[in-house]
């Protein structure tokens, strides 16, 4: 009774400390050591999601280990998943992988130095902690004792260093652009290493580290990849996580079992995991119904099943901002709807024909309408790339502010001023879409039909095919955007910078200075708020660098996805594992 | 001139007369010639007959079947029943399109490499066995994937995986059709070698490629539809039955009609041809296993 | 027949080898790039530079082509350029078996349908039951296959929940396993194949009771089901051995598309994924093996057809 009673007042005073903040800094008053350490304190964590609306009374309840250890009396048993939307999972090597629905895989399967947690805070992984110099150039990270991987070598400071060289070298790795700020790692002793980088960078430790999206740094295993040959590697690979793969069929699908040596005694509960590549939303629907699988990861789900699984009282549907976004990028470099230099005041562009003609595109964009009728009612409006999973950083107000709003008839007069009234003597532009998204592109040809009066022909190409001609400026429109965005700077640096990766990488140089968008003062903003480590003056930067990248139209920004988690009511999946865009099995249970 | 007509009438005039005596005592090709005539006529009065714009959007999605929506609506709200009509003209098209080019083609090299023989049937007949070592289906995909989508490659790549048939058909017809006397006749008389092959040779085939055109037809609309399935086929907006077929396919047990409607015209008109095509056979007294 | 035999084996090499060819080069017009997709989430033109140099393909077509038909002697067919780079004759290797099982119960479940049913319609021809299979293999042969296989899928898997919806167990873990698996896909893809062999059959032993020899056993008296087994029968199975040859084709051709609506990941769905990958060496692998399918069973049929009826040798 006593007991309940002061658990309640301490859930009730962190409530009321968490909220105890200047709007303007949440987390003035912090010391620097509960900025540092083993992960973001309490005190911060709290402090960022009041202030990003999203803290629970949930988030306060002590003791979680305690509700840990009830469940460990269901520890135990096998969890049946289908991978959505795709046939096999190509490969598990982090320096390969290229979607999401891959190292949602191998999150369970590999550590890192951190890991981001259900609020996208990063915490420490494989780092047991760390500290970072005054000038935020230096990070020292204390390493985890004790860790094996999964073939019984011991984890030391070189696997650090392996992995790193592995990962910087592009021949290896596909990503070494994420680690390309760190000018020098060092090993101090087995236990000890030091990142020192050429200038500071606040995405480092949830980005550059992260062990599921940021790849780079995910440990891998010298001795693994040594013995297994690197194809072997990428199906059946060896890491540190709480899951080892003991089969991988190409196809035919993923097995993991537990990992009796984790780091973590008790974790995972877990005895089995059966992934399974699915394709096809009738498929799907039908082994879920059906009972062969009790749980639903990889590609988001079709939205037009999840009223049927809601519907289905054998089912949990948990639905959640995903951290991402989906646009419409317009070619500047088409004659019709040429923009040639952004960096003007908004109002000079919209004296241009081509500029007029980008915002009419953007402004006729029926978001409401879309999200109904592409996405069944499960997407939010999109006008930036920041998207509403990041929460603290994110702009609730932009759908009002940005000239990018919906506004049907300013719209028109745009497309008049700019010589098509009507649409009138306006080509036919083509809509290039991913096979899978060809309905939402045939929702928005018809959008502009309705609002313009523009004919768009969609044309649905192979991943491989449409993201060719976009980076070589080759296309009219083309519906596309990012996921796994856990830090601003996943969407900033990313997407819309200059020398951003995908700003027409394969262009003519000589013909575009640029891709699809170029601002130099977003340039600057960017660069400033990568290396701005105090959150309020970050999100001040990252804010207004989206404004600008909306109104002055980088793309018709046009949705934020949901991530919606579907499994059977057997399944016990704690709030503390749901990671949006992720699927970490390590505290899952099996209800017995 | 006088030779030539003598030659061909009967041939001709006793064909057309058995094919009307077979026609009134087969239930089956009287059903296939009616069907078949119903969808024809469907496509060319499409926009007066169908319900709605086909492409028209609304937020009705996935409603079933009622007084305003015989079919029910798809997943964007348009109008089924529409679509299939419209869908009708598509299908039929390539259909028969694909089949007149693969006949055209495949035709005149089977003729002249039967008849002239030596060096070109040898050229010939290596490509002919080349693309024989794959099923025509097969080659269509692979050919989309070479071509591009839309409807011109798709027709382009159904015709050119239906041209092994025709050519096998004509050049073993014309092997043996070289020999008659009545060829030998034309070539004493001076005809020139075009003439001879497509005055006397071709007509005297064409029993065998009548009925292999006919079964073309409907493998080729299944070539279609199986094409769209696998996200090799025609322009996303464009309502072909395979297509409506693929996009519903994610669909399908919330709103069955969108699985079975268009899969029901696919199969009566693909039916409506084999028995066509069976009645040709037994008339044109055609043996070879097609 | 040892001279027929290394001749036709002869001309199925050469067969084999022009589609190879032809392959390889119709492959690099195909647009797309490979190495553009591997990278589409990290890595700007070096990168994409120092990848295609790292797998050969930056240099000449020509040097590349005489590369991978040396390599193709050797067995080594290339590596997939996606994801795990895994060898391409591991990946054939590994679908082999789904696409094997899958055109064998195919096959089986045609047999069982097809070959009774076309007897029964030719013994009673002209009789309702008669009709009722003519319809049956109309209607077997109108349906896209691919549609029967989604039909199938909402019916037994969906809605009744008496087999599995998709997906492929391998033998090892066990045979109902493997087995239930495969069965609706394969009523998929065997449907029309077995709606051939009833038609086949059935004209076929039409031919054959007209024929003379027919004629003669019967006016001396030759119990009808003897007739059937001893004399028609094997005769009709002649022109069946050809269908069966063609069998392959609609067999592999179907698992191409019913693959994909039940995720088995054989040879077809290989190939598929390949071309819409532009995963060149996959493609050609699969192209190569699925038409050495239809060289060396044309072949054998024909073989077959010599040890059955020595005549056609001869010609």
């Amino acid at each position: 009774m006593s007991k309940d009673n002061d658990e309640q007042i301490n859930i009730e005073s962190a409530w009321k400390d968490a909220h105890d903040f200047d709007p303007k800094d949440p987390l003035f008053g912090l010391t620097r050591d509960e900025m540092s350490g083993t992960d973001l304190s309490r005190r911060a964590t709290l402090r960022l999601l009041a202030a990003g609306g999203a803290l629970t009374f949930a988030h306060l309840i002590p003791g979680s280990g305690a509700t840990r250890l009830a469940q460990a009396a269901d520890a135990g048993g096998t969890l049946n998943c289908g991978w959505a939307g795709v046939g096999e999972i190509v490969t598990l090597d982090p320096a390969q992988i290229n979607q999401v629905l891959q190292f949602q895989i191998t999150s369970n399967v590999y550590s890192g130095l951190m890991h981001i947690n259900a609020d996208l805070v990063a915490q420490g992984d494989l780092a047991e902690s760390w500290e970072v110099s005054d000038d935020g150039k230096i990070y020292t990270f204390k390493l985890r004792e004790g860790v094996t991987f999964h073939n019984g070598d011991a984890f030391t400071a070189d696997d650090v260093l392996y992995t790193f060289d592995r990962s910087k070298d592009p021949e290896q790795s596909i990503h070494s652009k994420v680690i390309a700020n760190v000018a020098n790692l060092e090993k101090l002793n087995d236990h000890e290493v030091r990142f020192t980088l050429n200038k500071p960078q606040a995405s480092f430790l949830p980005k550059a580290l992260e062990r599921a999206s940021g790849r780079a740094m995910t440990i891998v295993s010298k001795g693994g990849i040594e013995a297994l040959g690197l194809a072997q590697y990428g199906l059946t690979p060896i890491g540190t996580g709480p899951f080892k793969v003991t089969e991988h069929q190409l196809g035919q699908g993923v097995v993991l079992e537990k990992f009796e040596d984790y780091f973590d005694s008790e974790r995972p509960l877990l005895d089995k995991i059966i992934i399974k590549p699915i394709d096809g939303p009738e498929p799907l629907a039908a082994a879920i119904q059906a009972g062969d699988i009790s749980y639903i990861g990889g590609n988001p789900v079709p939205a037009q099943l999840v009223e049927r699984f809601q519907s289905n009282p054998d089912l949990t549907v948990d639905i959640k901002p995903a951290p991402g976004f989906q646009s419409v990028w317009i070619n500047p470099w088409r004659e019709y709807m040429q923009v040639s230099d952004f960096n003007k005041p908004v109002e000079e562009l919209k004296k241009e024909k081509g500029f007029m003609v980008r915002l009419a595109l953007a402004k006729a964009l029926d978001r409401e309408l879309f999200v109904k009728q592409a996405l069944f009612g499960n997407g939010v409006p999109a006008y930036g790339t920041i998207n509403p999973a990041m929460g603290y950083y994110y702009d609730e107000k932009i759908g009002e502010s940005s000239e990018q709003a919906f506004d049907p008839d300013g719209a028109k007069a745009l497309m008049a001023s700019a010589g098509y009234p009507d649409g009138e003597g306006f080509p036919e532009l083509e809509l290039i879409t991913t096979p899978s998204q060809k309905r939402y592109g045939l929702v928005l040809a018809n959008i502009y039909k309705q609002v313009l009066g523009i004919t768009v022909n969609v044309v649905p190409k192979e991943f491989s095919v449409g993201i060719e001609d976009f980076n070589k400026n080759d296309y009219d429109l083309r519906l596309g955007g990012s996921g796994g965005d856990y830090d601003p700077d996943d969407g900033l640096v990313d997407w819309m910078i200059t020398d951003s990766k995908f700003n027409g990488p394969t262009r003519d140089k000589a013909k575009h200075p640029f891709g699809f968008f170029s601002e130099a003062e977003v340039d600057a903003v960017i660069a400033e708020e990568s290396v701005t480590a105090e959150p309020e003056a970050r999100k001040a930067l990252v804010q207004k660098a989206n404004a600008i990248t909306s109104n002055k139209v980088a793309c018709g920004f046009l949705y934020h996805p949901v991530d919606v988690q579907v499994y059977h009511n057997s399944v016990n999946f704690p709030d503390e594992s749901r990671i949006p865009g992720l699927h970490d099995f390590d505290r899952v249970s099996i209800k017995t | 001139m006088q030779t030539e007509a003598t030659l061909e009438t009967p041939v001709h005039r006793q064909r057309e007369n058995r094919l009307r005596a077979t026609l009134a005592k087969d239930r089956k090709a009287q059903f296939g010639v009616v069907v078949l005539g119903l969808f024809i006529v469907a496509a060319i009065v499409a926009p007066w007959i169908a319900p709605n714009d086909p492409n028209e959007m609304t937020l009705d999605m996935m409603n079933p079947i009622s007084a305003a929506h015989p079919f029910g609506t798809d997943d964007l709200g348009r109008d089924l029943l529409s679509r299939i009509i419209f869908g009708t003209r598509i299908s039929l098209f390539i259909g028969f399109s694909t089949v007149i080019i693969a006949l055209i083609i495949g035709v005149t090299l089977g003729i002249a490499a039967g008849y002239y023989g030596g060096r070109l049937d040898f050229i010939i007949m290596r490509y002919i066995d080349l693309q024989w070592a794959f099923p025509n289906f097969i080659i269509a995909v692979y050919l989309v994937a070479v071509f591009g989508t839309g409807l011109f490659n798709i027709i382009a790549a159904i015709s050119l995986a239906f041209i092994d048939d025709f050519a096998r058909v004509t050049r073993s017809m014309t092997l043996s059709i070289r020999e008659e006397q009545y060829v030998d006749a034309a070539r004493t008389m001076g005809f020139s070698n075009i003439r001879i092959m497509f005055g006397h040779v071709l007509p005297n085939a064409m029993a065998p490629i009548i009925v292999q055109a006919t079964v073309s037809v409907s493998y080729a609309i299944l070539a279609e539809a199986s094409l769209s399935f696998l996200g090799l086929g025609v322009d996303a907006d464009t309502p072909t039955w395979g297509l409506i077929l693929a996009d519903g396919r994610g669909f399908i047990s919330q709103a069955w009609w969108l699985g079975v409607f268009p899969g029901l015209a696919i199969m009566l008109v693909v039916l409506s041809i084999n028995f066509i095509g069976d009645w040709l056979r037994d008339a044109l007294d055609v043996r070879q296993a097609i | 027949m040892g001279i027929y035999l290394i001749r036709r084996l002869f001309g199925a090499v050469l067969v084999m080898l022009a589609v190879a060819t032809l392959v390889f080069f119709m492959l690099r017009i195909v647009p797309g790039d490979p190495i553009a997709a591997m990278l589409a989430d990290a890595g700007g033109p070096e990168e994409v530079a120092i990848l295609k140099q790292k797998m050969g393909l930056d240099q000449p077509l020509v040097v590349q082509y005489f590369k991978w038909i040396s390599n193709m002697f050797q067995g080594d067919l290339g590596s997939s350029i996606y994801g795990s780079r895994q060898p391409v004759t591991q990946i054939l290797l590994e679908a082999l078996p789904r696409t094997m099982s899958l055109a064998f119960i195919s096959f089986v479940i045609a047999l069982v349908i097809g070959i009774p049913a076309g007897i029964i319609s030719a013994m009673r021809r002209n009789t309702p039951t008669d009709t009722a299979v003519s319809m049956f293999a109309f209607l077997g042969l109108s349906m896209p296959d691919f549609w029967l296989g989604i039909l199938l899928i909402i019916v037994f898997a969906a809605n009744l929940q008496w087999l599995p919806a998709i997906g492929y167990v391998p033998m090892s873990e066990g045979l109902w396993a493997w087995f239930s698996h495969l069965i609706l896909p394969s009523i998929a893809v065997g449907t029309a194949f077995s709606a051939i062999i009833a038609r086949m059959i059935r004209s076929s032993l039409l031919e054959v009771l007209r024929a003379d020899y027919m004629r003669t056993a019967a006016s001396k008296g030759l119990p009808v089901k003897a007739l059937m087994l001893n004399h028609a029968f094997p005769n009709a199975m002649i022109p069946v051995i050809t269908v069966i040859g063609i069998a392959f084709a609609l067999l592999i051709s179907g698992a191409v598309v019913v693959e994909n609506v039940f995720a088995i990941k054989g040879l077809g769905r290989v190939l598929i994924n390949g071309i819409l990958n532009r995963d060149y060496p996959v493609v050609q692998g699969a192209v190569l093996v699925v038409s050495a399918f239809f060289v060396f069973s044309n072949l054998l049929v024909d073989v077959l057809y010599g040890v059955i009826d020595p005549r056609i040798r001869l010609s």
